[in-house]
């Protein structure tokens, strides 16, 4: 399979993304894993690393809702307002938890790729591959 | 042409005869009643005079007694005769009236119109009325009657002269009497009237003051402008004093009003006088003891027929204890609001807790099985497969699952909390039952259970589907999970319209329960029966949805020998 250029874990768990980076690399889906720990870190990397088409700018961002400093919310909005030549080579997928209904409702009017319930697994990966990057793990 | 016309002529030849014609009348009517003594008739050889003269002397004796006077007047209308009636009724003597000159007994006032009727009583007859002097001066009144006679072969002029002062007393009294009848008549229906005005008042002022006397609360009236014109007994009770003692200020409901509610009962009473709306109040007045009690005070406007307001009659009733039941009544409900309140708060508190607790939970345990999984792939499998190490792992997953598990149920019931005021709607309830069996069926099979379904009774309930699904799938594995181990289980799923709703139920052979515990059944995570897997949770939430539907749920239970679940739906 094709490797993705870069992929974009936000999430203030650090528990969370050490097994998530430690699913990602057993699953050999990139060079390159980024790992913000709030929306404010990650909106700096993505400025950072997509104010051109670059190999370091994450192809896949993976946004937690809930966290501290600027939330999955919020980080949404801010990104909205960002003046990026590529914006729709970045699939922004958020991971949730169980979800409040309302939380539910927001998610589903953002203009996003999709949402995933945590854990993350191998198998909603594969998904997101097929989904949004027309590539799929090896069998 | 001088000669008048045949008419004229006509007419006065009629005039003249008509005229002959009342005078012959008159004559024999003169001659009947003994008038006259003698007659002259015109005939065609001259007059001719017919005398009584000594002819009659039964006439002569007739005039000196009948009740007129008779006169003969000479030409120069001095009295040659009178009879003695005339003479009566002027009081004098004939010899004082014959040979007088008759003007003199004519007052002075008629001696024109004397001369006048002497006058015409020359020219052949006339007739007249006048008052003649009396003696005594007073005047008298007469009619007189003249006609010429000849007498003796001398002209005389005979009188005729009737007294009218009986007649017209008579008239004027009877004038007088019909006036002072009529006034007193008029009179008297007047004071009938008043008198039964009167009467009818005392009456109604007895009547009223007897009800107001006799009623048990403060009675009262005033007048239009709003002065007391009337208190009863219980009013002088109230306030310890007897009608008329104390300062009349004192007797006052307005200077026994509480100070807090004496601008308000005040504006009221104003309001009511001027636009006679009926009074209503609810206000303090002070007893003879010194204590404010609450009164209701209520007056409606009296009017005449005509609507004016002839006076106010009001009562006041005594509600203080009824006031402060319902104060304390009051308090009570706010009490109850607040702790309402209190509840809906601990209630949202607990949802939002429940929320918190499953959402922020869900992250570390998902952690803990993730590093299980990663330890689990990084260990040798011979590691894995050694004792202790195997049966630890398996033991750590086994906590990780049964965490899950109840942060799920956890999850489920916020969520349930959620679709409070989910629409209801007709559902099929025979259905819902057929599709929770087929979902059972392997439980069934594997227990031997019977399962008796009679829902005929009452084809839809009023219920969110999936709920009721829920709520069936509860009850029925329930009472196959919590069956008697000495007998196979037997379970009866019964529907019948009860009210405007409906009730299921469900009644099993099973364990059942101890009858203390039949409340604590639908508590959270309440369970009574280790041997069964279970999570307590399931009665709890079929209670839930039950009672967010606006139905209950009840259960019957005798230890070993089975329970009965109740849902009472409303429809």
């Amino acid at each position: 399979m094709q490797k993705l250029t870069c992929v974009l874990l936000v999430d203030d768990d650090q528990t969370t993304n050490y097994l998530n980076k430690l699913l990602i690399n057993r699953l050999v889906m990139t060079d390159k894993l980024l790992v913000a720990l709030n929306g404010q870190e990650a909106l700096e990397q993505v400025k950072i690393h997509c104010r051109e088409a670059h190999p370091d700018c994450p192809a896949l961002i993976l946004l937690d809702v809930k966290m501290p400093v600027m939330d999955g919310f919020q980080f949404l909005a801010a990104y909205n307002e960002l003046p990026l030549p590529e914006k729709q080579a970045i699939i922004i997928v958020m991971l949730t938890t169980s979800l409040h209904p309302q939380d539910v409702d927001r998610v589903q009017q953002l203009n996003i790729a999709g949402f995933l319930n945590k854990p993350l697994t191998r198998e909603k990966l594969n998904d997101v591959l097929k989904t949004h990057f027309d590539r799929h793990l090896p069998e | 042409m001088s000669e008048p016309t045949p008419a004229v002529d006509l007419a006065r030849e009629n005039e003249e005869l008509r005229y002959q014609l009342e005078e012959a009348q008159e004559l024999i009517h003169a001659i009947r009643s003994g008038a006259v003594d003698a007659l002259a008739v015109q005939g065609t050889e001259g007059p001719r005079i017919f005398t009584l003269q000594g002819a009659d002397q039964t006439y002569r004796t007739l005039i000196e007694q009948m009740n007129e006077g008779a006169v003969l007047l000479s030409h120069d209308a001095t009295v040659l005769y009178c009879n003695a009636s005339l003479a009566g009724l002027l009081g004098l003597t004939l010899g004082e009236i014959m040979g007088s000159a008759f003007e003199s007994f004519v007052p002075l006032a008629f001696q024109d119109y004397w001369a006048e009727l002497l006058r015409q009583g020359w020219t052949g007859k006339s007739r007249g009325e006048l008052p003649l002097k009396n003696r005594a001066g007073a005047l008298v009144p007469f009619s007189v009657s003249m006609n010429v006679l000849s007498f003796n072969d001398a002209p005389t002029l005979a009188l005729i002269v009737t007294d009218l002062s009986a007649q017209r007393e008579i008239t004027a009294i009877r004038a007088q009497v019909e006036e002072q009848n009529a006034l007193l008549d008029r009179q008297s229906e007047e004071l009938k009237r008043e008198e039964a005005a009167r009467l009818a008042g005392e009456r109604a002022a007895a009547e009223a003051s007897r009800l107001l006397e006799g009623i048990s609360q403060i009675a009262w009236t005033a007048s239009a402008a709003g002065e007391n014109t009337y208190r009863n007994r219980r009013w002088y009770d109230y306030i310890g004093h007897a009608p008329g003692e104390g300062a009349p200020s004192d007797r006052s409901w307005r200077a026994r009003l509480h100070p807090d509610d004496t601008a308000a009962a005040q504006a009221r009473w104003q309001h009511s006088l001027i636009t006679g709306e009926p009074f209503e109040v609810e206000c303090r007045i002070r007893n003879h003891a010194d204590e404010y009690r609450w009164m209701l005070g209520r007056a409606l406007p009296s009017r005449n027929e005509q609507g004016d307001i002839m006076q106010w009659v009001g009562t006041y009733t005594d509600i203080h204890e009824h006031k402060l039941a319902l104060e304390r009544i009051d308090q009570g409900q706010r009490q109850l609001r607040e702790n309402n309140e209190q509840l809906t708060r601990v209630n949202v508190d607990l949802d939002n807790f429940i929320y918190t607790a499953s959402h922020d939970l869900k992250a570390p345990i998902s952690n803990i099985e993730g590093l299980l999984d990663a330890l689990l792939s990084e260990l040798p499998l011979a590691t894995v497969q050694s004792d202790p190490v195997q049966p630890i792992l398996e033991l750590m997953q086994d906590s990780v699952n049964r965490f899950k598990r109840t942060i799920e149920q956890l999850t489920d019931v916020s969520k349930l909390q959620k679709e409070h005021g989910l629409p209801a709607e007709p559902v099929d309830l025979a259905a819902v039952v057929r599709n929770v069996r087929l979902d059972l069926e392997p439980l069934i099979q594997g227990t031997g259970a019977e399962l008796l379904v009679d829902v005929k009774a009452v084809p839809t309930v009023l219920f969110s589907e999936k709920n009721l699904r829920s709520v069936v799938f509860n009850l029925l594995s329930n009472a196959l999970k919590y069956r008697a181990s000495d007998r196979l289980p037997l379970v009866r799923l019964q529907a019948r319209p009860e009210g405007a709703g409906a009730v299921l139920e469900v009644e099993d052979n099973g364990l059942g329960l101890d009858p203390a515990n039949e409340q604590k059944l639908f508590g959270m995570f309440q369970r009574f029966h280790d041997h069964v897997d279970g999570s307590g949770i399931g009665l709890y939430m079929v209670k839930k949805m039950v009672e967010n539907a606006g139905g209950r749920i009840t259960v019957r239970s005798r230890l070993g020998q089975g329970t009965t679940f109740s849902v009472y739906f409303s429809r």
